[in-house]
């Protein structure tokens, strides 16, 4: 706590650690698919916003356009290196009860199909769907997006529309 | 007049101003077709956001004191001198303020005092740019934005010596800093203004990968250019970025 009883610089990055690195974290997976760097990228971007002592004007927005370069940049070093890579499996969402046989592999395929579908949507929709879905404003999203925040709304009901067509078009009816 | 598609979304996303959405649920209590349409679009919502928690996992078990160690250990000597220029700035102020009274106060000796002092040493005003902070090194000014699809770095005049050192970084600003005194700073929606008549400092501009369009004048004459990934600079690569001079290309 400072002299004036405003919480320190310390503090208020704690706060926003604590309500914002899983959602960061849950928003990269999605949009990489890759648990590694998605975790990488989302520690890295608060260890650099800690280094800068002080917090941006809009914290969440800066998080997330850091966040997503290092994702990009970790992304295309690891692109030369995968093809000696197989993809893993055998992974399990650790909050869910143990599946069955049957239901782990329903789960793997619906899996697939969501992440096929998202990799096939337009980049920026893909990322306005998955920003939202984790509860960002529409302040936060044209913040880090670049975009006008007036065209928001209707920019996130085009992206879900897509995203549902393209399920819908390759896997049948969500 | 039904609701378009974007109050529907904002409704639905609680975006509206208060007055905006109180105005919105009273049009959706009487319109059927108003009211069948955010249903779908909270129905379609929350399938879709069903379908994107079947891809996710547990994330990592970090803690806040992991990464704040993590920048520590990185860069111990920066988090020092961060955590320590608050309270320093501070202090100086305080003295500052102390000193300011102490000569405003009718007969107070201070005022005698300081003007002995000054005629002593003979005091001439500092070369432009020539700061200096603590400990001899240059103190730096600068400016920091995020940019919108385009930004427009504009350097008032053009410089005979000095120039700027271009360097693209994972960071979401644009960063322009300079030896303090040695340009003046603005910002517009789509534009730096730096007003660097008479400077001879050297200019380091930071530009974020990511950012989408960058362009750097000096007066009329481009002399970079970030579109994209591309980038054309009349200036010549050096280590880690683009070497300038600030002066109109061809002279």
């Amino acid at each position: 706590m400072e002299p004036d009883g405003t919480p320190s610089f310390h503090e208020r990055f704690v706060d926003l650690f604590d309500a914002h690195f899983q959602r960061i974290y849950r928003y990269l997976h999605r949009l990489s698919g890759e648990r590694e760097l998605a975790a990488d990228a989302a520690q890295e971007a608060f260890v650099r916003l800690y280094r800068r002592g002080s917090l941006p004007d809009s914290p969440e927005a800066w998080l997330i356009s850091v966040a997503m370069n290092l994702l990009r940049n970790a992304a295309s070093t690891q692109r030369r290196r995968l093809r000696l890579l197989t993809p893993a499996r055998g992974e399990n969402v650790l909050s869910d009860p143990p599946p069955s046989p049957e239901q782990a592999m329903d789960a793997e395929d619906t899996r697939r199909q969501v992440r096929a579908a998202l990799d096939r949507m337009p980049d920026r929709e893909r990322r306005m769907l998955l920003l939202r879905a984790e509860g960002y404003s529409y302040r936060d999203i044209a913040t880090a997006l670049r975009l006008n925040e007036g065209s928001v709304g209707v920019l996130l009901a085009r992206a879900r529309r897509a995203f549902r067509e393209i399920y819908k078009e390759t896997f049948g009816a969500p | 007049m039904h609701l378009d598609e974007d109050q529907v979304q904002r409704l639905l996303h609680g975006e509206l101003s208060p007055p905006a959405e109180r105005s919105a649920r009273e049009h959706i209590a009487g319109c059927d077709d108003c009211r069948r349409r955010l249903s779908a679009a909270e129905r379609e919502e929350n399938e879709v956001h069903a379908l994107l928690r079947v891809v996710d996992y547990a994330p990592p078990e970090i803690r806040a004191e992991t990464i704040t160690a993590r920048a520590q250990a990185a860069d111990p000597a920066a988090r020092a001198r961060d955590a320590a220029w608050p309270r320093l700035a501070a202090g100086f102020l305080l003295v500052v303020g102390i000193a300011g009274v102490a000569y405003a106060v009718p007969g107070s000796p201070v005022r005698a005092w300081v003007h002995e002092i000054v005629q002593r040493m003979g005091v001439r005003p500092e070369p432009s740019g020539a700061s200096r902070g603590p400990g001899g090194s240059p103190a730096v000014s600068g400016i920091a934005v995020l940019p919108e699809r385009r930004l427009l770095i504009l350097f008032k005049s053009d410089q005979a010596e000095g120039g700027a050192r271009v360097s693209l970084t994972d960071d979401p600003e644009v960063r322009v800093e300079a030896p303090v005194g040695a340009a003046t700073f603005a910002s517009g929606a789509d534009r730096l203004l730096i007003d660097n008549e008479g400077s001879s400092a050297t200019f380091e501009i930071r530009i974020p990968r990511s950012a989408t369009w960058v362009e750097i004048r000096v007066g009329g004459d481009r002399v970079f250019l970030k579109d994209g990934s591309r980038v054309t600079t009349t200036g010549s690569m050096s280590v880690g970025g683009y070497v300038l001079r600030l002066t109109p290309p061809g002279s």
